[in-house]
C-alpha cells in the first residue's frame, strides 16, 4: 500500500490538469452557450455554419501544402547534406534544429522586417511589392520555414542508412537514378516518410502563434478560432469553442495512434 | 555538376533561412534602414533602451519564475514519480506512457479550452492553473528523456544489484541512481527551462495581459516599436544559441557513453526531444 502513496502527486496532477478538464470539456461541448440546456446543437453547427467548416478546411489546406512542401524540402535538404562530410552534416543540423526553435513570434516578426509591407526586400526588389505577407502565401512561407527543419529532424537518420552501395549496384546493373529512387531508395524510406508527414501534419495543425503574430484573428484558422472563441473576449462562446475542440483532439488522437501503431511494427 | 547543384541548394537554403535572422540583426542595430541593401547606421541604443525599460526586464523575470518553477516542480514530482514507477510498478508504464504522450497529440489550444472551461469561474487563482498546464506539456519530454535514460544505464539491474547486495534504499538513490541520470537529466531540464522561458500560447489565453512573459512583451514590442522589438528577438536568439550549444555538449556526452551499447532503434517521439 505505501508504495502507491509514491503515485498521487503525478495521477492527482494528472487528474487536476489534464483528465477532468478534457471530460468538462467534452460535456460543455453538449451545452448550448445561450441556455446551457443539453443539446447536439454546437456539433451541428460545425456542419453548417460555413464559418467553422472554413475554419477546419483553411486549417488543413495549409496544413497539407506545408507539409508537402516541407517533406519535399527536408529530403532535398537530406539529400544534399549527405554529400558533405560528417563535421559539416553535424554544423548544418546543428544550425536546422535551431531554426525549428525559433518558429512563433520571433519568426514572424523576422519575416515582417523581411516582406513585410514596407520590408526591406520589398524596397530592394520593386518586383516582389506585389507579395502580401499577411495573406495565405504568407502564412505557407513561415510555416514551410518551421517544417523543413522538424522534417530533417526526422527524416535524416533514416536516410542514412540508406547504403551507398545499393545505388552503385543499381548503376553498375544499368538501372537510371530515377528507377533507383523509385525501386530501392523509396520503398526503404516509407515508413519514415509516413511517420514524418504525420508529424509535420499534427505540428502544422496545432500552430497558433506564428499564424496568431502575422495576422491576427483575420486569417480563419481551426487554432485561432477556437481560442478566440474560449479566451473570455465579447464574442466567447466557450462551449461552441470545446466542441470544435473535441472535434479538432479526435482527429488528431486517430491519426497519432496510427503512427503508434507503425512505429510497433 | 553533381557537386554545383549540391553548393546551389544549400544557398538556397541558407539564404531561406539566414535572411530573416540577418535582417532582424541589422533592424536591431540601426536608426533607419531604408532604400539600401545594407542599413544607413549602426547602433547599440535599442539595446540600451532595451535594458533600462522595466516592463522588459519585468517580463524576463516572469519568463525567468516560470521556467525556475516549472523545472524545480518537474524535479521534485515527476521525476522521483518516475523512478518509483520504473523500479515498483513497471507494468504501469505503458498506460501511463499513452496518458503522459497526449499532449504530443492534442494542441495547446485543446488543453487551454479543457482548463478554461473546468477553471475560469472558479476560486482557484488562474496562475495555479497556468503552472498545471505548463507541467501537462512539459510531460513528453520529461518523461520520455528522463526513461530513456533509465533504460540506457539500465536502472532496475543496477539498483537490484545494489539491494542483493545489502544497500539500504537512500545511499542506493545518491550515489548509484543519481550519478547515473544525471547527464540525462540535466539536458530534459535545460529543454523545460527553454521551452518555458519562451512559452506563449498557454500563458497568454490562460493568464494574458495580466502576467507579461517574455513572448507577449515581444508581440507588444512589434506593434510599437520595430527596432526594439528586434533588439528583443536577438538577445533571446543568443539565449536560444547559448541554449542549443548546451544541449548539443550534453547529447554527446550522453551518446559517447552509450556508444559501446548495441544501437537501439529510437522510437519516434525520442526524436521530438531534441526539437522540444
Amino acid at each position: 500500500m505505501k508504495k502507491y502513496a509514491g503515485l498521487v502527486p503525478l495521477i492527482s496532477l494528472l487528474a487536476a490538469f489534464l483528465i477532468v478538464p478534457l471530460i468538462f470539456m467534452l460535456l460543455s461541448s453538449f451545452q448550448s452557450d445561450q441556455t446551457g440546456t443539453w443539446t447536439m446543437t454546437n456539433y451541428t453547427e460545425f456542419f453548417s455554419n460555413s464559418y467553422y467548416y472554413q475554419a477546419f478546411f483553411n486549417s488543413l489546406l495549409i496544413t497539407m501544402v506545408s507539409c508537402i512542401l516541407g517533406l519535399t524540402g527536408a529530403m532535398v535538404l537530406c539529400i544534399c547534406l549527405l554529400q558533405l562530410s560528417e563535421k559539416t552534416q553535424e554544423k548544418i543540423t546543428f544550425v536546422s534544429n535551431l531554426a525549428a526553435n525559433f518558429a512563433g513570434i520571433p519568426l514572424a516578426f523576422s519575416f515582417i522586417i523581411l516582406l513585410g509591407n514596407a520590408g526591406v526586400m520589398k524596397l530592394i526588389m520593386p518586383s516582389l511589392q506585389a507579395f502580401d505577407l499577411y495573406s495565405w502565401w504568407g502564412l505557407g512561407l513561415t510555416y514551410v520555414y518551421f517544417q523543413i527543419p522538424l522534417g530533417v529532424l526526422f527524416l535524416y537518420p533514416s536516410m542514412r542508412e540508406l547504403k551507398k552501395e545499393w545505388a552503385e549496384v543499381s548503376a553498375t546493373l544499368g538501372t537510371t537514378s530515377f528507377y533507383y529512387w523509385r525501386k530501392v531508395a523509396l520503398p526503404f524510406l516509407r515508413p519514415s516518410l509516413i511517420t514524418t508527414f504525420i508529424i509535420l501534419f499534427a505540428n502544422g495543425m496545432g500552430t497558433y502563434e506564428t499564424a496568431y503574430a502575422l495576422t491576427g484573428s483575420n486569417v480563419n484558422l481551426l487554432t485561432v478560432r477556437i481560442a478566440s472563441l474560449v479566451s473570455g473576449d465579447v464574442f466567447a462562446k466557450p462551449n461552441m469553442g470545446s466542441a470544435l475542440a473535441v472535434l479538432f483532439g479526435l482527429m488528431m488522437i486517430t491519426l497519432m495512434s496510427i503512427v503508434g501503431r507503425k512505429e510497433k511494427k | 555538376m553533381k557537386k554545383f547543384l549540391v553548393t546551389l541548394t544549400l544557398s538556397l537554403f541558407a539564404i531561406y533561412y539566414l535572411s530573416p535572422l540577418l535582417a532582424t540583426f541589422f533592424y536591431a542595430s540601426s536608426t533607419s534602414w531604408e532604400k539600401s541593401i545594407l542599413p544607413d547606421d549602426f547602433t547599440l541604443q535599442w539595446f540600451v533602451q532595451l535594458l533600462g525599460d522595466r516592463a522588459f526586464l519585468g517580463a524576463v523575470g516572469r519568463s525567468l519564475l516560470l521556467a525556475t518553477l516549472m523545472t524545480m516542480i518537474v524535479f521534485i514530482v515527476l521525476v522521483p514519480t518516475m523512478i518509483w514507477i520504473h523500479l515498483y510498478f513497471p507494468r504501469w508504464d505503458q498506460a501511463l506512457q499513452k496518458i503522459v504522450l497526449l499532449p504530443y497529440a492534442i494542441p495547446g489550444v485543446i488543453l487551454v479550452t479543457a482548463l478554461l472551461r473546468t477553471y475560469s469561474k472558479s476560486n482557484i487563482p488562474m496562475f495555479f492553473v497556468l503552472l498545471g498546464a505548463l507541467f501537462i506539456s512539459m510531460l513528453p519530454i520529461v518523461y520520455l528523456g528522463i526513461s530513456n535514460q533509465m533504460k540506457l544505464v539500465n536502472m532496475k539491474e543496477l539498483v537490484e544489484a545494489a539491494e542483493t547486495l545489502g544497500v539500504p534504499m537512500f545511499p542506493i538513490i545518491r550515489s548509484v541512481l543519481i550519478p547515473n541520470l544525471k547527464v540525462g537529466t540535466t539536458l530534459v531540464s535545460l529543454m523545460v527551462f527553454s521551452s518555458v522561458f519562451g512559452e506563449y500560447m498557454l500563458t497568454n489565453l490562460l493568464i494574458g495581459g495580466r502576467f507579461e512573459t517574455l513572448r507577449i512583451y515581444m508581440l507588444r514590442r512589434m506593434n510599437e516599436n520595430g527596432h526594439v522589438a528586434s533588439a528583443v528577438m536577438i538577445l533571446y536568439f543568443l539565449f536560444l544559441l547559448v541554449t542549443a550549444f548546451s544541449i548539443f555538449y550534453f547529447n554527446k556526452k550522453q551518446t559517447k557513453k552509450i556508444v559501446v551499447r548495441e544501437k537501439m532503434e529510437e522510437p519516434v517521439y525520442e526524436k521530438l526531444l531534441n526539437h522540444s
